[in-house]
């Protein structure tokens, strides 16, 4: 029923407009891969024109804005890097929206998964490693340090810390013993092989986790980028995305 | 008919030399060390002298005042060095028509007749006597229709009972192609039998210069 | 099946960048092997950057210059030729940083060749062009096929530069190194450690071929 909803809501918006015919480059963070590989199927299949996926982490891509690749459309995994593209001059005014959002989740490999669950936020000498994105660049691990801070934690915790360059990477070391525990995305526990949830960060005890989308201002392709924003806050798509994991925002 | 007039300095070396060499065959004599080689180098390009003039035939090879320094490729010049130096990634054939240029008028069966080379066409260079070589280096030299042929110790690697062998062949050279020669050498019975004309080297000068029977 | 396509994708691009280092490659192994000029050691350690820099920086240099508002992406784009995020900056990455391997080895090659080959070629009236393709070639010819594998193989692993300047783009500028790493973040290890068979695979086929290949060169030289 739903499906159907959203599929004739799509066909609608897309129908009112004729289509283009080069393809729009959409920079999005890696963690955004599955979810928008789906949507962006549905969207050809409801009569959306082509759209070239570049994935990578948000850093790297709005470096790459930064200094000239031709994207049109840039989903970011955080408000930190939409604002370094926002800084260079580089956005669309106006077109910025919030996308999707997504949770932290503490994980660890099962045979430690107790100890994480029960002791984590105590510190205690038994978790001698945590796992996180790189707190300087990768947005996970900026928004993972900013909840141990609100904790009070993040003192006791800093040379502890295993900086990691991407979420597979903390993943990795705590599947391999490397770390006691790590710090991801809800969303990121799917892929992870042996280790499992401790336990979820309720959203209060972290700033919002935003994922902002915009168009970019050289777009050469203003109609299809604004169509495909559009079809990203529809119906259809949040419920791809709830299915990835990620929380929609209510109010649009 | 072969002007040289030109000095050459390079590191603690000085080579001077003020000949003109007539004759059908010029033999340059002396000591290692003397000059021999660096005075064919110059007269093909391969070095340049600091200043001076050479001339061949007339034609202007080098001329320090005038800034005239033809590149070897122009100088026509046949030039059997004293390590034969054949291109070892060719056969003999590929080796002796190399320099060949369209419509000269030796032909391959003449030459490679004359040097006794027919057999050798198809053979890799790697596997010729030394001998076998310098027929071949000799024969490379004169497909390209030089007008002047420079021997660098043509008989210094090859023994001596080779060496009664090879030389009939430079003297056929001399007697049917009337290719002027530059021969040079350090052994005095090759100079006193196959020179019209020996400039004596020592120490990069000319101590003494005229025909074999008053200068050796 | 993506993989295939991955795969097919990457050899494709790794030998269009290997062709497209032969011109300027070979013209530089020859300068630098044999001429001296003023500016010889600017074009020796500018040639070299490539190799001392981290790759993600020869990635950025070249987005600067070839995107959209770069001095050389500018042109190209009025002449209606877009390079950022297309297969175009895959090969441009591939042969930028390939081609410093490429040109060491054939110097060195092209050292080797005993010059007494090319004074006799020139004294035989073969002008400079001539004992080029004639003389130094031929017998530098192992050492350009070393440093043509080389630079191949350079291609297939190259990443750093390649995500900057054409990103990861599904089914067009993912060539095998990117997917592994894209696979890799996504969960999908299988299919990563599938990819990092497949360029196993190319790589040892590639050192065998210029073994061989070598060899015979060598043989007949």
């Amino acid at each position: 029923m739903l499906s159907h909803t959203w599929l004739a809501v799509a066909l609608v918006t897309l129908l009112l407009s004729p289509l283009q015919s080069e393809p729009l480059t959409v920079s999005a963070a890696t963690s955004l891969t599955d979810a928008l590989e789906e949507i962006t199927r549905a969207y050809g299949a409801a009569g959306g024109g082509i759209v070239r996926l570049n994935f990578g982490g948000s850093n790297t891509l709005a470096r790459q804005i930064v200094n000239g690749a031709p994207a049109d459309v840039f989903i970011s995994a955080d408000e930190a890097q939409m604002a370094v593209v926002e800084k260079a001059g580089l956005l669309r005014p106006g077109s910025r929206v919030d996308v999707v959002r997504n949770q932290l989740v503490v994980m660890a490999a099962p045979d430690r998964v107790d100890l994480v669950r029960e002791r984590f936020l105590q510190a205690p000498a038994e978790i001698r490693r945590v796992a996180i994105g790189d707190p300087v660049a990768v947005p996970a691990g900026v928004y993972a340090r900013q909840y141990l801070e609100r904790r009070g934690i993040w003192t006791v915790y800093e040379p502890r810390i295993v900086p990691a360059a991407n979420v597979r990477a903390a993943l990795v070391a705590v599947e391999s013993g490397g770390a006691d525990a790590a710090i991801v995305y809800v969303t990121d526990a799917a892929i992870a092989r042996r280790a499992v949830v401790a336990f979820t960060v309720p959203i209060q005890e972290t700033p919002p986790i935003v994922y902002p989308a915009a168009i970019l201002a050289a777009t050469r392709n203003l109609t299809e980028a604004t169509r495909f924003v559009t079809f990203l806050r529809s119906p259809g798509a949040s419920a791809v995305f709830a299915r990835h994991k990620f929380l929609v925002p209510s109010g649009k | 008919m072969i002007a040289l007039d030109f000095n050459l300095e390079q590191g603690g070396f000085k080579l001077q030399l003020r000949e003109e060499l007539v004759g059908r065959v010029s033999v340059l004599f002396g000591p290692s060390g003397s000059g021999k080689t660096t005075t064919l180098d110059a007269v093909a390009g391969l070095r340049t002298p600091s200043r001076g003039t050479i001339a061949l035939n007339g034609r202007c090879l080098f001329d320090s005042r005038a800034t005239v320094d033809l590149p070897p490729h122009q100088r026509h010049v046949g030039y059997v060095p004293q390590d034969v130096a054949l291109f070892p990634h060719m056969n003999v054939r590929r080796n002796v028509l190399y320099g060949r240029r369209r419509g000269q008028k030796l032909s391959l069966d003449g030459v490679a007749s004359m040097l006794e080379i027919d057999a050798l066409l198809d053979r890799a260079v790697t596997g010729l006597s030394g001998g076998e070589k310098q027929r071949v280096a000799l024969a490379r030299a004169l497909m390209s229709a030089p007008d002047v042929l420079l021997l660098d110790e043509p008989l210094a690697a090859v023994d001596v009972e080779l060496r009664s062998r090879i030389l009939p062949y430079l003297e056929r050279v001399r007697d049917e192609l009337g290719v002027p020669i530059i021969y040079v050498t350090h052994d005095r019975d090759e100079a006193r039998r196959f020179a019209d004309h020996v400039i004596v080297l020592a120490n990069g000068a000319a101590v003494r210069s005229g025909p074999p029977r008053d200068v050796l | 099946m993506d993989l295939s396509q991955i795969t097919i994708f990457t050899i494709a691009t790794a030998l269009a960048a290997t062709a497209l280092m032969l011109p300027p490659g070979l013209l530089l192994a020859w300068l630098l092997a044999r001429r001296r000029f003023r500016g010889r050691v600017l074009l020796e350690t500018l040639v070299s950057m490539p190799l001392v820099l981290p790759p993600v920086a020869t990635g950025l240099l070249l987005l600067l210059l070839f995107s959209p508002r770069g001095p050389i992406g500018g042109v190209l784009t009025t002449l209606g030729i877009d390079v950022v995020f297309t297969w175009r900056a895959v090969v441009l990455a591939m042969t930028v940083m390939g081609l410093p391997l490429f040109v060491r080895t054939v110097r060195a090659g092209f050292e080797q060749v005993d010059r007494r080959y090319e004074a006799m070629a020139a004294t035989l009236g073969a002008p400079p062009l001539r004992v080029f393709f004639s003389i130094t070639l031929p017998l530098a010819l192992p050492a350009l096929v070393a440093g043509a594998v080389l630079g191949f193989a350079r291609a297939i692993g190259e990443f750093g530069a390649t995500i900057m300047i054409a990103g990861s783009i599904p089914g067009v500028t993912r060539t095998l190194p990117v997917a592994i790493y894209s696979f890799a973040e996504t969960g999908r290890d299988g299919d990563a450690l599938l990819l990092v068979a497949i360029s196993a695979g190319i790589a040892f086929t590639a050192l065998w071929l210029s073994n061989y290949l070598s060899a015979r060169a060598g043989l007949r030289a």
